[in-house]
């Protein structure tokens, strides 16, 4: 459905934030991995129209996006991965607005538009609140209504789970998977586990570059058996660092437990792990960065 | 022991504390004092001043301060004015500088950091405070900076600058600057810590400002001077007081004295200053406020059942349509967003507070607009439109710039962008809604205008609605405001900088105000210009709206081009760089916008040019420079031929055709002319105003030597000179005719009696002045300012003839003629009446025109008019004579009043002073284009603004409807049958005694208690005319062309000698002036024949009197100084009280020289109830004493408790401080 072929984009200050960009979507859940900085955003607002690559093209179900934005705008969703709102308009009246904006003209319609999505967000009882009001859970709700009024066929959501709380990513979660099915959905996150749970297909960027993209399945197929884990002291840390390739470091009880890339054990004392999203992540951009700490 | 153990531990505390709190101060003002240098606003702001400092001082573009006519530029009464004006104006900015240092922890969420510190925030508040008092003196300090540099540039004139000082700038810092940045500070930190956000204390500050206002305007009238200049935190008004009857040279040498009601003003707001400031202090707090409402119980459960009911899938929602686009789909989503943006607008609290202000500020203008002493007018619909364009919609500037910022940056702000930047609305949308939404809020605004002013109307009695002529007239204020909004949110777009956008905003405003005192001043350059539309009752908006609408039509045009490339420069997502824009707006410039845009360059250019041809070519676009530079060149040219002898005219014979449709009139005319002079005449020097066309002209052989159009002076030499007493005929064809329209609309008006626009639809109205010929040089356009004659090499300003010059009394002020026979045909179109002097001797109807045939039979004044309108007609007789008013029908109110007051005039006048020479007396209604009322003989025009609406209503105002009428019919005895020569004190004898005739007919109808009220607006109008005196105030009997001296000042002394000489002999002296010189031959009588039959009257003690009242410039300074009564056994009261008093003569230039006070002033005691006005007093005691220098107290007795003494209590002598000749008696 989307295909991105060769993008560049290079900042005024210097910065190239795409490198050489090439991606096919199909429809579904697509996850976006990368740290922050790594073009994510980027990439995404490229997708969203909101800027031009410097090269390159993208082509959503036969339409260029980047000579024919208002086409695409008017199948497309997104929720950036910061908004705000009208601090003193009503849920209700602000979706109404939006709604009007992305083509719902005749009044009847777009009311059945507005009640349905609100009803399916779950804001249908505080919908005359105002938005200022809303908790940050509510907000991110309220933002994945809007990017779903009309039906969208391309849903962009950048970084939409940071800041909520357990509960309310779950719930957020859910709703996106629940869309994801014959559109496509791309979702951006630093946040390994949302890609675990919900995409069938991934990506992971970092600086600017495609550093790997398929099924999360097949990617931790690749590193099965060569991911180990050991309880190391404090104090050993930077020689463990030195020799191997430490995926992570996490403390556990305050001791670090250090995850290692390697084809066989690499010494006495690692058991073999199940490797997980996590891990494939960081073996990644360790690849990218050969020898640069990274800390979880 | 233990007790003083702990009491000097704990003295030792405190003074640990007391260091620790110094340090902090000391700290808090040395980072924040850091902080504000380091800012450019600072700079920014003290440059700003400093340039509009200098600009005052060095150029004549930016006139605050006053320094005119004589004042010197860097006059200390000049610099105190200006730097009360720049403090007052200082408010603005002074509030970032104090205000927001207090704010700023809290706007950039740091308050966390400091309050979590040990330190005081009392040591907080007061050194941040301190830091931005001294950047805001810094300011100051570049303004004085400005100002010092502005007086020594070497393009200024040398003699108007004083010498240097630098005491002025330290006065106004020590009294006006410093004191007000106090309680600006204070005010600002009250408002800070209580309101705790930068914009409302902006509002704040904008609220004080209206209300400052609207206190201001309140207080306008004179009797609540004493209040308004105590109430003012700012002292301009006290230093108004203060200085306004100041003389060119007290100006240029004194600093106000403080003392009076400036020391009390100062006194007064310095200790409010401090009381703000303690408050505030007590009020800081600086714990954070949380900001919403604690969510309450229902929102929990809701997002508790939310948190089910989504875990358990939502599936269930049904599937929902999606949209379709269609043709129709833009614009209604662009009313959408239209609709949405000017709600959030109209919601918000700023736009609400500055309506709230502006609706107030239109209620208190519409109370007081056009008060002529002290009495208001009705507020008929076209006065309440012209309030509501000067008190109410300019605040429509603030508005739609500020909200186009706002708007533009709605999105980005709310950090909404994002979302809506890729919302699947075509790019135009955005920016055009923005302009749409900003042109409903002017819309809104305005009818909320018209509603409040409707409210007032209705308040005050007024039912006459005219909704139709409201909103015409609101429609026509609102175009530039919207256009203005159009072009504050392209540049906001263009700019894509917030801050920018403004700042390009405040520089087009700055330009619009800026072009026309360069002399820039075509409508075709300036944004949003358009020639006035005044509007008249009588004639509508007439004329004036066609050159308003083609001129609108441009900048409109000009603004949608603005707009369209504004709209190609709309960033949606993330803004490219400036290059990156570029292309993209020529991108998005392609197709459909390229087309409009070049249809609508296509548009402008040929309204452009059409309105050029109109401006330009059949007409004329004379920059006001220009046109003085043309009066210069005539004077340079042809003033040497003033005293060449001419013919004079003494028949005039008119037939003129007006066409008000055409805006045309065409007058066939034969002058009979006659050489009085001893000596041939063969050069005739023919003057015609420039704007009127000679058809035809003939003039037994003569030649045309020269023909200088620019100024209508053409010499003619005749073959045959006209011999002494010999006399010719002169008959012409001549044309005036309005085609198309101007740039100005309305030509500047060059001062009292001139009418701006004569040729109209409804209402023609001119003079033989302005529209015939006439032979000899015409001084009357000569340039009066002392400046702009020095600018083009004029020398000083050519005075009238002196007393003394016995040639001069040949003419009677007119070049050419003096009494001339008179009779003229004059029609018009069909449904108009056409006037002229004279009495009608036939009237008939021919080609679907009116004829009219007038004839006057007897000599009259070389000075006659014409006029044409629809009008009522209300007829009245005096005697058997009749008596009429031509008006228009919407003006019904005062025609009686001023039927009643011309016949108690020609009552009174033909009993005391000669019979009336006239058979019929009319007065006639005309546009106000002009303010004033004139009298021909037997025919008074009357302007439609003064008197015609008077509200009459209430009894105890002066009713100058009654006044005017008396002073114009007074004039058929004071001019039109005594007319002096044609030099100084002319003006005493043709208005002084028109004054004085309308008084005594006044006070007749009124009594004396109104001739006080009316003696005080005249005293004060006096008092300030002569401090804004341009050349040299004269004696009453030497009076040149100076209002202030022959109408107030004659107004003030024949009032004052009626009262020592007494109605009977001073009438008398005037019956017997105008029985010998009425209708009389050159050479013409003067003033020093007028006082010889006053002299006659006067009783031998009072002859030196006359002298200080005619020939010198006497004022004094009375006062009571303490006032006390005893009970007696008697039941009497004595009553002591010490008086001051004090006379000087004053010369031209304002210097003084005191004199031994000697004069006859009234003594009196009067009696009031507690509680009541003034108006009711009772008078108990009431003499006229001889005062002395010796006299020092003055001691009466009187039947009852006495209330108020005073000396000349009823201020019959010229008193700079009028109020203090009375004292309560305590």
């Amino acid at each position: 459905m989307l295909e991105i072929r060769n993008i560049n984009k290079t900042y005024g200050n210097g910065v190239a934030a795409l490198r050489n960009v090439s991606l096919d979507i199909p429809a579904g859940m697509f996850g976006l991995l990368g740290p922050n900085g790594a073009g994510k955003s980027s990439l995404m607002r490229t997708i969203a129209t909101l800027q031009d690559p410097d090269s390159g093209t993208i082509t959503f179900d036969g339409i260029d996006v980047v000579s024919e934005k208002d086409r695409v705008r008017r199948t497309l969703g997104y929720l950036p991965q910061d908004f705000g709102v009208y601090p003193k308009v009503s849920a209700h009246d602000m979706l109404d607005h939006f709604a009007v904006l992305k083509g719902f003209v005749q009044r009847g319609e777009r009311k059945d538009v507005v009640e349905g999505l609100l009803r399916k967000v779950n804001l249908w009882e505080v919908r005359k609140r105002k938005l200022g009001t809303f908790s940050g859970g509510m907000r991110q709700r309220f933002g994945i209504a809007q990017a779903l009024i009309g039906n969208p066929r391309l849903v962009i959501v950048d970084e939409p789970t940071a800041g909520l709380d357990p509960e309310e990513r779950n719930r957020f979660l859910n709703l996106l998977a629940e869309i994801g099915e014959q559109v496509v959905v791309i979702l951006s996150t630093h946040i390994v586990e949302d890609v675990a749970d919900l995409c069938q297909r991934m990506a992971i960027i970092s600086q600017g570059q495609v550093l790997m993209s398929g099924e999360p399945r097949e990617a931790l197929d690749t590193m099965r058996q060569r991911v180990w884990s050991k309880v190391v002291p404090k104090a050993a840390l930077p020689e463990y660092q030195a020799r191997f390739t430490v995926l992570s470091t996490r403390l556990i009880a305050g001791q670090p437990r250090i995850h290692v890339y390697n084809d066989a054990a690499p010494e006495p004392g690692f058991e073999s792990i199940d490797p997980d999203l996590e891990d494939v992540y960081f073996h990644r951009l360790r690849q990218q960065f050969a020898g640069r700490p990274v800390s979880a | 022991m233990s007790v003083s153990s702990s009491t000097l531990s704990r003295s030792a505390l405190d003074r640990q504390n007391e260091q620790g709190r110094t340090r902090l101060f000391a700290e808090f003002f040395r980072f924040d004092l850091r902080y504000q240098l380091r800012s450019p606003l600072l700079w920014v702001a003290a440059m700003l001043f400093a340039l509009f400092a200098f600009g005052a001082t060095s150029s004549d573009a930016i006139q605050i301060g006053g320094a005119i006519g004589n004042v010197n530029r860097n006059a200390p009464g000049v610099i105190v004015n200006l730097f009360a004006n720049f403090s007052v104006l200082g408010l603005f900015v002074v509030t970032f500088f104090i205000a927001q240092p207090l704010l700023r922890d809290f706007e950039m969420g740091t308050d966390e950091l400091f309050f979590s510190t040990p330190m005081r925030p009392r040591s907080y508040l007061a050194g941040r405070l301190a830091a931005g008092m001294l950047a805001s003196i810094a300011i100051f300090v570049f303004t004085s900076a400005g100002m010092m540099l502005g007086g020594v540039m070497p393009w200024l004139d040398p003699a108007r600058l004083g010498p240097f000082s630098l005491s002025p700038h330290v006065w106004s810092f020590a009294v006006i600057v410093i004191p007000n940045l106090i309680f600006m500070a204070s005010l600002l930190s009250l408002l800070a810590v209580t309101a705790r956000s930068l914009l409302s204390v902006y509002l704040g500050v904008i609220g004080f400002f209206v209300l400052w206002l609207v206190a201001s305007l309140l207080a306008r009238d004179i009797k609540y001077d004493s209040i308004a200049t105590l109430l003012d935190p700012f002292g301009t008004r006290a230093l108004e007081r203060t200085m306004r009857y100041w003389s060119a040279i007290e100006s240029n040498s004194q600093l106000p004295e403080l003392t009076g009601y400036l020391l009390v003003n100062r006194v007064t707001w310095v200790a409010v200053s401090v009381v703000l400031l303690l408050l505030a202090f007590l009020v800081f707090k600086p714990q954070r406020r949380r900001a919403g409402k604690p969510r309450s119980k229902r929102d929990s459960i809701n997002t508790l059942s939310a948190s089910r009911s989504m875990t358990s899938g939502v599936s269930a929602a049904a599937r929902l349509p999606g949209a379709r686009f269609t043709s129709t789909t833009a614009s209604s989503q662009f009313l959408h967003q239209l609709l949405f943006d000017t709600s959030g607008v109209l919601r918000s609290i700023p736009f609400l507070v500055l309506l709230g202000f502006a609706i107030l500020n239109l209620a208190a203008g519409s109370t007081f607009v056009d008060d002529l002493f002290g009495t208001s007018i009705y507020p008929v619909t076209a006065v309440m439109l012209r309030v509501i364009q000067g008190s109410y919609s300019f605040l429509l500037i603030l508005i739609v710039g500020f909200y186009a910022g706002e708007l533009v940056w709605r999105e980005r702000t709310a950090r909404l962008s994002e979302l809506t930047d890729t919302l699947p609305v075509p790019n135009w949308l955005p920016v055009m809604s923005k302009i749409g939404a900003l042109a409903a809020v002017v819309i809104v605004f305005m009818v909320i205008g018209v509603a409040t002013a409707i409210v007032m109307q209705l308040l005050r009695g007024y039912t006459q609605l005219e909704l139709g002529l409201f909103l015409r007239g609101v429609a026509i204020q609102a175009v530039p405001f919207i256009l203005m909004g159009a072009a504050a949110v392209v540049l906001q777009v263009v700019s894509n900088n917030k801050i920018v956008g403004y700042l390009l905003y405040v520089i087009l405003i700055v330009l619009q105000i800026a072009l026309p005192p360069l002399h820039l001043e075509h409508n075709l350059y300036n944004f949003a210009g358009a020639p006035e539309t005044p509007y008249s009752d009588m004639n509508g908006y007439g004329h004036f709206i066609a050159g308003w609408a083609w001129f609108q039509l441009y900048w409109t045009l000009f603004t949608a081009m603005l707009v369209i490339i504004g709209a190609a420069f709309w960033v949606r997502g993330v803004s490219p760089s400036w290059r990156g824009r570029l292309r993209m707006a020529r991108n998005n410039l392609r197709g459909a916008p390229a087309a409009m845009l070049a249809a609508t360059l296509l548009a402008f250019v040929g309204v452009g040019g059409w309105i050029f041809y109109n401006t330009n070519v059949i007409n004329e676009y004379l920059p006001s420079n220009v046109a003085l530079d043309r009066l210069a060149h005539y004077e340079k040219a042809y003033r040497q031929f003033k005293d060449v002898p001419q013919p004079r005219i003494t028949d005039v014979k008119a037939d003129v055709d007006i066409y008000p449709a055409e805006r045309r009139v065409e007058i066939r005319g034969r002058y009979q002319l006659v050489n009085r002079s001893a000596e041939p005449i063969s050069d005739l020097h023919l003057t015609l105003d420039p704007r009127v066309r000679f058809k035809d002209l003939q003039l037994a052989a003569a030649e045309l030597v020269s023909d200088d159009a620019l100024v209508g002076y053409r010499l003619y030499r005749l073959r045959q000179p006209l011999q002494p007493g010999a006399s010719a005929e002169f008959t012409f064809t001549i044309e005036r005719a309005e085609r198309g329209f101007t740039s100005d609309g309305l030509p500047p008006s060059s001062g009292a009696g001139d009418m701006r626009s004569v040729l109209n639809y409804n209402g023609t109205f001119f003079n033989s002045m302005g529209m015939f010929p006439h032979f000899g040089y015409n001084e009357g356009v000569q340039i009066v300012d002392r400046n702009e004659r020095r600018k083009r090499g004029l020398g000083d300003v050519p005075r009238m003839a002196t007393l003394e010059d016995q040639a001069a009394r040949q003419n009677m002020g007119f070049p050419d003629a003096d009494w001339i026979t008179f009779e003229t045909t004059v029609s018009t179109s069909d449904d108009q009446i056409a006037l002229a002097p004279g009495y009608l001797q036939r009237e008939w109807q021919q080609n679907g025109r009116r004829y009219f045939h007038y004839k006057m039979d007897q000599p009259m004044l070389p000075f006659f008019c014409y006029l044409s309108a629809r009008w009522e007609v209300r007829r009245d007789t005096w005697n058997g004579l009749p008596v009429e008013v031509y008006f228009d029908a919407k003006h019904p109110y005062n025609v009686d009043r001023m039927i009643d007051g011309t016949k108690k005039s020609l009552d009174y006048f033909s009993r005391n002073f000669s019979p009336y020479q006239h058979r019929q007396m009319r007065i006639l209604e005309f546009p106000g284009y002009a303010r004033f009322a004139q009298s021909f003989a037997n025919t008074v025009p009357y302007s439609e603004v003064i008197g015609f609406i008077a509200d009459l209503r209430k009894p105890e105002k002066v009713d100058y409807v009654f006044y005017v009428t008396a002073h114009e019919v007074a004039h058929q005895w004071w001019a039109h049958q005594v007319i002096g020569a044609g030099m100084q004190g002319q003006g005493m004898l043709t208005e002084s005694l028109s004054q004085y005739s309308a008084m005594m007919v006044m006070e007749k109808e009124y009594g004396r208690e109104k001739m006080r009220k009316f003696l005080k607006y005249e005293l004060d109008r006096y008092l300030r005319g002569r401090g804004g005196e341009l050349v040299e105030e004269l004696p009453l009997m030497r009076v040149e062309d100076q209002p202030y001296i022959h109408y107030q000042k004659g107004s003030l002394i024949f009032y004052r000698l009626r009262d020592e000489i007494g109605e009977q002999n001073l009438n008398r002296a005037l019956a017997n002036f105008l029985r010998d010189k009425a209708f009389e031959r050159p050479p013409f009588t003067t003033t020093m024949e007028l006082l010889d039959y006053i002299r006659v009257e006067t009783p031998p003690e009072k002859q030196g009197l006359l002298d200080e009242m005619f020939a010198k410039i006497i004022l004094y300074d009375n006062k009571v100084t303490a006032a006390k009564s005893v009970k007696r056994a008697d039941g009497k009261y004595d009553v002591t009280f010490d008086v001051s008093t004090a006379k000087v003569e004053v010369d031209g230039l304002g210097k003084e020289a005191a004199r031994p006070v000697d004069d006859w002033m009234d003594v009196a005691v009067f009696a009031r109830a507690p509680g009541d006005a003034e108006d009711k007093e009772r008078v108990l005691f009431l003499e006229k004493q001889r005062v002395t220098p010796q006299t020092k107290q003055i001691t009466v007795v009187v039947e009852e408790e006495p209330y108020e003494v005073g000396l000349d209590p009823y201020n019959k002598l010229i008193d700079r401080i009028p109020d203090d000749n009375r004292k309560a008696v305590n």
